[in-house]
């Protein structure tokens, strides 16, 4: 009876890795038609309205836990404020001496280039309903699919700056890549160098990112500023339209340029903790926004 | 476990709240730097109070939906929590009813598995990217958060599932009735 129950759990659990290993192996070598990815599709869009009430249902609690860490991090950060606010207003004055020289170029620059959001995009407003509980699999699902227009690889992003693009759809939810991501990569630009580079992860750590592949002798400091190159080479181009700000440098170590053509900066966006992002969207759906 | 058609409902119903208040709402917490792994200790409570085949299937059951949920690789969190429920359900069959030290220390040893389990499927199909040692910072805090959920979740658990608990059956039984006071 003993013997008999053994062979039988070792049997379900053997059936389950199987099943378990057959799955990943199956979903990674199909395309996104497949069955699996439809299967998964199938049940993300019924569980999607139960996802969407459960979020607004619990935002409460999740807010009151997060109130607490957010007390912490703020004693540590009134020093550092202090000293930001006097930089800042040291450099306000500087700035509105600037500011009419600046005008004039910004009239001149509105010429050129359109804004962040190119012509032919509806930038679609999205709500932040899920994310991965792993650091592995830096993603968020979104309330909107598409139905609402959203495609593959439309550019995401949040309030402060670049966030991911769209990897996956389905009627009415859409998975979002974030920059953080260990699949990511984005060509960038630091600005006033111009020295271009990719944007990748740390992965595991959501306040550092990467800026490979610079070119050397780039001339690069530490509080520059990165925004997406947005290149285009004949039939290549970056997903990501040009001038989307990522992230601030705040490492550029001349040791590390030398021997990596590497330099780290921190994302602009606040990837832990968004509610809303923007969806650039080229394809507009029947209730866009 | 005795698993009835309506027990079965129940841990599918436990399941998918579990599945569901992970991805909306304890994965955006914020609790020292990471997030806790409520789910996975759902498991673990079935594994510890059904056994080793329950725990394993419930395991791979959750990690499926929420595979959909995220639109993640199937198979990946159903392979993470198999191992948790597995494990769990192995410790109750061999060691006996854990503790509640251990029941603690269990919870947070296999959030811990769940986190390498993560990692080693990831490792396996391939990350181009640079991988930071707070990944490893983030398993251990999170693997104490498991350790000091792993409690209140296992009681929470085993009031959905009393009815169907040989040992609380038992106990109902054995349970002396009281002595009724003696007539004058």
């Amino acid at each position: 009876m003993y013997r008999k129950q053994v062979r039988r759990r070792r049997a379900v659990l053997l059936l389950l890795v199987a099943a378990s290993l057959t799955l990943l192996s199956v979903y990674y070598r199909e395309g996104n038609a497949g069955p699996l990815h439809g299967a998964e599709n199938v049940v993300s869009t019924v569980f999607a309205p139960i996802q969407d009430v459960s979020n607004r249902a619990l935002k409460p609690a999740r807010d009151l836990v997060n109130w607490f860490h957010e007390t912490f991090d703020a004693r540590g950060d009134k020093a550092k404020l202090e000293d930001q606010v006097a930089t800042l207003r040291d450099q306000l004055a500087r700035e509105q001496t600037q500011q009419q020289e600046t005008k004039e170029l910004s009239a001149l620059n509105e010429l050129t280039s359109g804004g962040i959001v190119p012509n032919g995009t509806t930038p679609v407003t999205a709500r932040v309903v899920g994310r991965s509980p792993t650091v592995w699999y830096s993603t968020v699902t979104l309330d909107k699919g598409s139905s609402d227009g959203l495609r593959v690889d439309d550019p995401v992003v949040a309030a402060q700056g670049l966030a991911g693009k769209v990897t996956q759809t389905t009627p009415n939810t859409a998975q979002v890549t974030l920059i953080t991501d260990a699949d990511s990569a984005v060509t960038a630009r630091v600005t006033p160098s111009g020295a271009t580079g990719v944007v990748e992860p740390n992965v595991g750590n959501p306040n550092d990112l990467q800026l490979d592949f610079l070119e050397r002798g780039a001339q690069i400091a530490q509080g520059q500023m990165v925004v997406t190159a947005g290149f285009s080479t004949g039939d290549l181009g970056s997903i990501f339209p040009p001038g989307i700000p990522i992230g601030k440098i705040t490492t550029a170590t001349v040791e590390e340029q030398q021997a990596y053509q590497r330099v780290h900066l921190s994302p602009f966006a606040d990837l832990r903790n968004m509610d809303f992002v923007k969806v650039l969207t080229t394809h507009s759906g029947s209730n866009s926004k | 476990m005795i698993l009835t058609p309506g027990i079965i409902a129940r841990l599918a119903v436990l399941g998918s709240i579990a599945a569901v208040a992970e991805v909306v709402c304890f994965s955006k917490m914020d609790v020292f730097g990471t997030s806790p792994d409520v789910v996975l200790l759902v498991v673990f409570s079935l594994g510890v109070l059904g056994g080793s085949l329950t725990g394993a299937v419930v395991g791979f059951s959750v990690g499926l939906l929420m595979d959909c949920l995220l639109l993640e690789t199937l198979g990946g969190f159903a392979l993470t929590l198999l191992s948790v429920g597995y494990v769990a359900g192995r410790y109750r069959e061999t060691v006996g009813r854990p503790t509640r030290g251990a029941v603690a220390l269990l919870g947070g040893s296999l959030t811990l598995l769940g986190a390498l389990v993560i990692a080693a499927i990831q490792i396996g199909t391939g990350v181009e990217a640079n991988v930071s040692f707070l990944v490893v910072r983030d398993a251990l805090v999170k693997s104490v958060i498991g350790a000091g959920l792993a409690i209140p979740v296992l009681l929470l658990v085993r009031l959905v599932v009393r009815s169907a608990l040989v040992d609380e059956r038992r106990g109902a039984q054995r349970r002396p009735t009281a002595p009724r006071p003696v007539e004058p």
